[in-house]
């Protein structure tokens, strides 16, 4: 009895030192002295470039006919983020994500195309790819895909 | 009977409209206006066969030569051509954008060529900006009931939200514009509310559980996702008030899709826009079966139609999504038996 007790214990011991090994590797840091602060101020730039690419993707200003990016794709939705690069029918080549957005721009709301490396297609990008977090890289995945559920709020921290 | 011609119809509905003191004895109701039967005549378990049509979800820009626009008149064009000719046409709401009376204006005129009679409701898109005043000067009544064949057909304005507006002292621009967003978080959810809760107790107290019913709202009768207003939060008040029914019937606007649900005695029907389709929610489906497939972005016309609904004697109905596209699969498309 005494030996069993002690033998679990050892796989009990073994499984911890096991689980935090996985947890520290899981969790690695850029190098100090990357301070916590330093890490707050580089997450709320990226807030601030969703927040400002949820404002485009909802602005009816990209477009010349009232519609905007949200009518068709509310909370990014069916923009599929996770599929990118791949074969787009209306592209007629293996695309990017970003080329895809100004292609709605372009046709379907009759607007001008954006600089592809412009602050306004990254910011649209930020919010279209923070919309679907957690979502698994899927290239080629054709099938129309949701965001993010969200119960309430913006959907993201936003200030 | 005395045939009543479409402009007499919406003529009386536009005078019932502004005898709003009268609305609470009765719904202003068509049925004289159709002369097709009163609350008693639809106490009955048979019922003499019939067709409506439905059209949703326009939402027309003040724009001139919009793409949307030509979208409705095919529509109106594809509901005028159903053989045989349906009786009338219900519309779900959000003719307009962004509830300008220039948008409803040009949404009415495509609509009045429509070969017979309407009844609409409004949307939150024709709503917003100037509290429906607009709409209701051009359509009338928001909620209403009418007997046809021994059905009774029941209207709902299931988008009012309460004031989120005053404290924030926004414009009506600015009011119309947040409720324009489809995932507005701070408009509140929609619901029909108090007032209309208590007309509709009272519409349907004189009529007998074994009439057929059929209600119309802009948003779902269930919580499918709230997050877009893909709900109506009084909704459990409604299905509890027509619960004494045989069979309820709820056709809804807003989610511009293919969509099912049955609760209790109410069978759901999400309708098609003619504008632009929603993608489905990120939640899981009770009848994943009766869907769209995925919608071809380059083409305008895809996901997007009108509806007829051809009930039985005994209330068998079938509900055809008629989509001007290809994206329904085999078992809907030639309809939903509901």
């Amino acid at each position: 009895m005494k030996k069993i007790r002690k033998m679990s214990l050892a796989a009990v011991t073994s499984v911890i030192v096991v689980s935090c090994t996985l947890i520290v590797t899981s969790a690695v840091q850029a190098k100090p002295p990357r301070s916590e602060a330093q890490i707050a101020q580089e997450r709320a730039a990226l807030m601030t470039a969703v927040a400002k690419g949820d404002d485009l993707w909802h602005s009816a200003k990209l477009g010349n006919n009232g519609l905007a990016c949200a009518n068709c794709h509310p909370d990014g939705s069916a923009s599929n983020v996770h599929t990118w690069p791949k074969f787009q029918t209306n592209l007629g080549k293996v695309g990017t994500l970003r080329e895809m957005i100004n292609w709605c721009i372009a046709v379907p709301m009759q607007g001008r195309i954006l600089e592809s490396d412009s602050e306004e297609m990254i910011a649209m990008e930020a919010y279209a790819t923070f919309t679907h977090r957690g979502v698994a890289i899927a290239p080629a995945k054709d099938e129309q895909h949701g965001a993010v559920p969200v119960k309430s709020g913006p959907g993201y921290p936003r200030h | 009977m005395k045939k009543i011609s479409r402009r007499q119809f919406l003529g009386m509905s536009t005078k019932a409209g502004a005898a709003t003191m009268f609305a609470g004895i009765f719904a202003p109701s068509a049925s004289s206006m159709l002369g097709l039967g009163g609350v008693a005549e639809a106490a009955t378990k048979k019922i003499k066969p019939f067709t409506f049509a439905v059209l949703t979800d326009a939402h027309l820009y003040d724009i001139a030569d919009h793409k949307f626009d030509h979208i409705l008149e095919k529509a109106v064009a594809d509901v005028n051509s159903i053989k045989p000719r349906p009786d009338f046409v219900l519309y779900a709401g959000d003719l307009g954008q962004s509830g300008k009376k220039a948008e409803l204006v040009k949404g009415k005129k495509i609509l009045d060529k429509l070969k017979m009679p309407y009844k609409i409701i409004p949307g939150e898109h024709d709503y917003y900006l100037d509290m429906g005043k607009a709409w209701r000067q051009l359509f009338g009544d928001e909620h209403w009931s009418f007997n046809h064949n021994g059905v009774h057909f029941i209207g709902m304005n299931s988008i009012l939200v309460p004031d989120f507006w005053t404290l924030k002292n926004l414009t009506p621009q600015e009011r119309m514009h947040m409720m324009e967003e489809l995932e507005c978080h701070n408009c509140g959810a929609w619901g029909v509310g108090e007032k209309q809760l208590n007309w509709l107790a009272r519409d349907v107290k004189r009529v007998s559980p074994d009439t057929p019913v059929v209600i119309m709202t802009h948003s779902p009768l269930w919580d499918y996702y709230p997050r877009w207003n893909f709900q109506t939060y009084d909704a459990p008040e409604i299905r509890e008030t027509l619960r004494k029914f045989d069979k309820v019937i709820s056709i809804h606007g807003h989610v511009h899709q293919v969509v099912y649900n049955e609760i209790d005695n109410m069978r759901s029907c999400g309708l098609l826009s003619t504008s632009w389709p929603w993608p489905y929610p990120p939640v899981e489906l009770e009848y994943p079966h009766i869907t769209q497939r995925r919608a071809d972005p380059g083409d305008f016309e895809d996901g997007l139609g009108g509806h007829d609904i051809s009930l039985d004697t005994d209330f068998n109905s079938i509900v055809r999504w008629r989509e001007f596209s290809d994206l329904l699969p085999d078992n809907i498309k030639k309809g939903l038996k509901v």
